[in-house]
């Protein structure tokens, strides 16, 4: 097994230590001792030191929503996602991994996305070419949300502003949660980012897009010519400048962090910040960087029980604080939540509660 | 077992249990083979396997886990429960194989009662899942060890538990009001509606500290607190440690505080000076009290003008809200002790007339016959009659043989020596980590003739010997 010392050495801290282990969004969910960061640490170091083959450890490596909120937790600094990303990749390199991952990754191959689904009708004819500003949706939203990339779209459109939109446009981060840092995943990231250079600004919808385009393909000398902004940045613009005139209610709203926007990018502000501006802030227990995580659209593909799971754990969190209505900043995170609310409940994405809450 | 009859066994626990909750995958029995004891790390850690067990089970709830110990009594099967996996004692790693009874899918949160002041949860529920329900509500569970993240409500029972604000608020066995249990038969019981009373002995106690040996606690209601108005601190040096012992013995005669925590010179001057920060030479004591703001304004006097006169230096609030806020990053690894070390927490306990010669010989004995190691303590649970220590041996890597038998031999010589000194000065086997398998053999040492009681218990509720084997001493 070919991983890199600074993986062995996170692994030889993880691999005693249960610190992290209540903040798992998937430990919380199924209650089993292997999904745990010391689980899986102790599993690789096992393989490491010959005790037991890549193969046995396969599976639990991707039962892993990769949400970061262990490394979060970690007063140490140790960053379990490091190892994660290196075993995917030579689990799928030694030819180990499960079935269910090999199938993903052929329908990745074969249509462009993991879902192995066509573009939504409507998002082909959204397409547009012209403009200065690209609307990023990302793969996620286009085949899992594509009603959402539909309300941001008219939301750009009242606004007046032009932006060009490619529903086939791909980062490549799903090959990277997939199979790690592979050949297959920096040429999708560097075709990515030649698409993207043509543009003076790309709006980035899917906050795992962002996050992966700033960090993996910075870190892997992948060139990107164009400024980034996250669709909540950009929103929050739009309503600033006057561009989007909202109608502030009564009505309360809690937002559901998205661990892509609080962990990766830092960002726990800017969806509170539109919250504020239509309607009433309401708060569950953990928020910000602590939040748990309430869905990952990749891995329900194979582990639906489970992510949906972790998703009515996140209801029963806002139940207990009385947060009736929330607000979704990702895509994942909105169909989770969807699919799994209860009666009485109620989930919005940040575009639909702007378009909710639209003045004259 | 031969292959159909272990099949024949595993077709049974999936009938018990649920196709899904019942695993014979390699990775969970190697996750629940290793746990947080010094021997089952360094044994992994050498590239070899920890005894594994032969099934992994994760009951829902006392039905459940009922129909797994039938199962088990009738093909005598050994059970090892599992709760986080988090203890240090061994009691949790299947040593003789058979089933793995992991309880974290009974991590139920069934109701906060605010008028009872208590949170019913499943034994599986990780302690701070049950803090973070008291919080929603405006409450705390004020049980705060540093295992708190990853431990249960069962493991913090079954091994007598206690948290950081334990002086005031009590250890686990002060914070239960009833528990539910299965018996080796696959019986469910329930203990006594309130712990306080005088029909016969308290259940509770026989089953906390049990480890497993006697039952399975499925289910609890534990205390929860209102929240503290102020919680303040004072951190002190004192010059020795005896004067340290009569301050600390004469504030539990007027109040209660929080938090006591002494440290010998030698963890002040490492651990202490290394998160909290304190530089200079001496015992470092953090105190805390908290509650109503007008009572812990008197409590503060009382405080300064008590240790005043056994000549601590006041260190002001500063040190002690760094160690609060800092409370669990002792134990995260890069400031814990971690291997190639060899180390271990020999913790005992005993009243205030022992207490410090037992410091002082198990040191001395430690130390003189072991000079290749370090001895450090805090004392970190104080009562009115007495308080805990916590003491800790460490090896550097070098000197800790690679050979893993004869990195085991010289840890077993180690406990052996220090726990005898502990027990012959007055201390007991252990204050609140557990027995396990790591002190089981020191048992009969500590209770000579009433180990019978111990063993006759056990002998009743489990004659065939299936709930947690070679584990306490029975």
């Amino acid at each position: 097994m070919n991983i890199s010392e600074k993986s062995k050495k996170i692994i030889d801290s993880c691999r005693f230590c249960w610190m992290c282990r209540h903040v798992c969004p998937i430990g919380n969910a199924t209650g089993l001792e292997r999904n745990t960061a010391r689980a899986r640490a102790l599993g690789a170091s096992l393989v490491v030191r010959g005790a037991t083959e890549l193969n046995e450890i396969a599976d639990n490596v991707y039962e892993c929503m990769l949400c970061g909120a262990c490394t979060n937790n970690c007063m140490t600094g140790w960053d379990p996602k490091v190892f994660i990303y290196e075993l995917r990749r030579e689990i799928v390199y030694a030819g180990c991994a499960p079935e269910y991952i090999k199938a993903l990754i052929s329908k990745r191959i074969e249509s462009g996305n993991v879902f192995g689904l066509p573009v939504p009708e409507k998002l082909t004819k959204a397409a547009k070419k012209n403009g200065k500003t690209l609307f990023f949706a990302g793969a996620t939203a286009v085949y899992k949300a594509p009603e959402c990339v539909l309300d941001a779209l008219g939301l750009i459109e009242k606004a007046g502003e032009k932006c060009a939109f490619d529903p086939l446009l791909n980062s490549g981060a799903d090959l990277w949660f997939l199979t790690g840092k592979t050949k297959e995943t920096f040429d999708a990231a560097s075709r990515c980012a030649q698409a993207l250079s043509g543009y003076d600004q790309v709006v980035v919808y899917d906050p795992k897009d962002l996050a992966f385009l700033l960090h993996e393909c910075r870190e892997w000398g992948v060139e990107i010519k164009t400024s980034l902004v996250s669709f909540n940045e950009y929103l929050n613009n739009l309503i600033d400048s006057g561009k989007i005139k909202v109608n502030k209610s009564e009505k309360e709203y809690a937002l559901q962090d998205s661990y892509a926007y609080a962990r990766d990018l830092g960002d726990c502000e800017s969806g509170r910040k539109i919250i504020d501006k239509v309607g009433v802030r309401k708060e569950m227990l953990l928020i910000g960087k602590e939040a748990d995580a309430a869905g990952e659209l990749i891995m329900r593909e194979y582990m639906p029980a489970v992510i949906d799971a972790a998703a009515r754990n996140r209801w029963t969190s806002a139940k207990n604080m009385n947060c009736f209505t929330l607000v979704t900043e990702s895509p994942d995170e909105y169909v989770t939540l969807l699919a799994t609310k209860p009666e009485n409940f109620e989930v919005f994405t940040l575009e639909k509660i702007i378009l909710n809450n639209m003045g004259e | 077992m031969n292959e159909f009859l272990f099949t024949q066994v595993l077709t049974e626990l999936e009938d018990a249990v649920g196709r899904e909750n019942c695993s014979v995958k390699e990775i969970d029995k190697v996750t629940h083979s290793v746990d947080y004891f010094w021997l089952s790390r360094m044994w992994a850690d050498r590239g070899r396997r920890m005894p594994e067990a032969d099934f992994v089970v994760s009951p829902l709830d006392a039905k459940e886990t009922s129909k797994v110990v039938k199962i088990a009594n009738y093909y005598k099967i050994p059970i090892t429960v599992w709760g986080g996996g988090g203890g240090t004692q061994g009691g949790a790693i299947p040593v003789c194989g058979g089933i793995l009874l992991d309880t974290k899918r009974m991590n139920k949160i069934y109701e906060v009662n605010e008028e009872g002041m208590y949170i019913e949860c499943g034994a599986g529920a990780i302690y701070k899942h049950v803090e973070w329900a008291a919080n929603e509500r405006g409450y705390a569970t004020m049980h705060y060890p540093s295992s708190l993240t990853c431990s249960t409500v069962g493991g913090f029972l079954a091994h007598r538990g206690i948290g950081v604000v334990s002086t005031k608020y009590g250890k686990i066995d002060d914070m239960v009001l009833q528990m539910e249990v299965v018996l080796p038969n696959g019986d469910i019981i329930n203990t006594s509606s309130a712990p306080k009373h005088a029909a016969g002995p308290d259940l509770n106690q026989i089953f906390i500290g049990s480890e497993g040996t006697l039952g399975i606690i499925t289910k609890a209601q534990m205390r929860i607190y209102v929240q503290p108005e102020v919680r303040k601190f004072r951190g002190f040096l004192f010059k020795d440690m005896s004067s340290a012992f009569k301050a600390g013995r004469e504030i539990l005669q007027k109040f209660k505080p929080s938090v006591m925590r002494l440290y010998d010179d030698a963890e002040t001057a490492s651990l202490i000076k290394k998160i909290v920060g304190v530089e200079k030479p001496g015992a470092f004591m953090n105190v805390a009290y908290e509650g109503v703001k007008e009572i812990v304004d008197v409590e503060e006097k009382i405080l300064l003008e008590t240790f005043a006169r056994y000549g601590a230096e006041d260190l002001g609030s500063e040190y002690g809200e760094k160690w609060w806020k800092e409370k669990i990053t002792f134990f995260y690894p890069g400031h814990m002790m971690d291997l190639p070390q060899l180390f271990g927490t020999m913790d005992t306990i005993a009243p205030y007339d022992k207490i410090e010669k037992i410091y002082h010989e198990m040191k001395k004995a430690v130390e003189t016959n072991f000079p290749q190691a370090k001895f450090i303590a805090h004392f970190s649970h104080w009562y009115e009659w007495g308080c805990m220590i916590y003491d800790r041996f460490i090896i550097d890597g070098k000197d800790v043989p690679q050979d893993p038998v004869e990195a085991m031999r010289l840890h077993n010589a180690i406990w052996n020596l220090g726990v005898r000194t502990a027990i012959a000065n007055g201390g007991v086997v252990n204050d609140h980590h557990g027995v396990g398998i790591k002190l089981g053999r020191l048992m009969k040492e500590q209770y000579g003739p009433a180990m019978q009681v111990f063993e006759g218990l056990k002998k009743s509720l489990d004659p065939n010997g299936i709930l947690n084997p070679f584990k306490l001493g029975l």
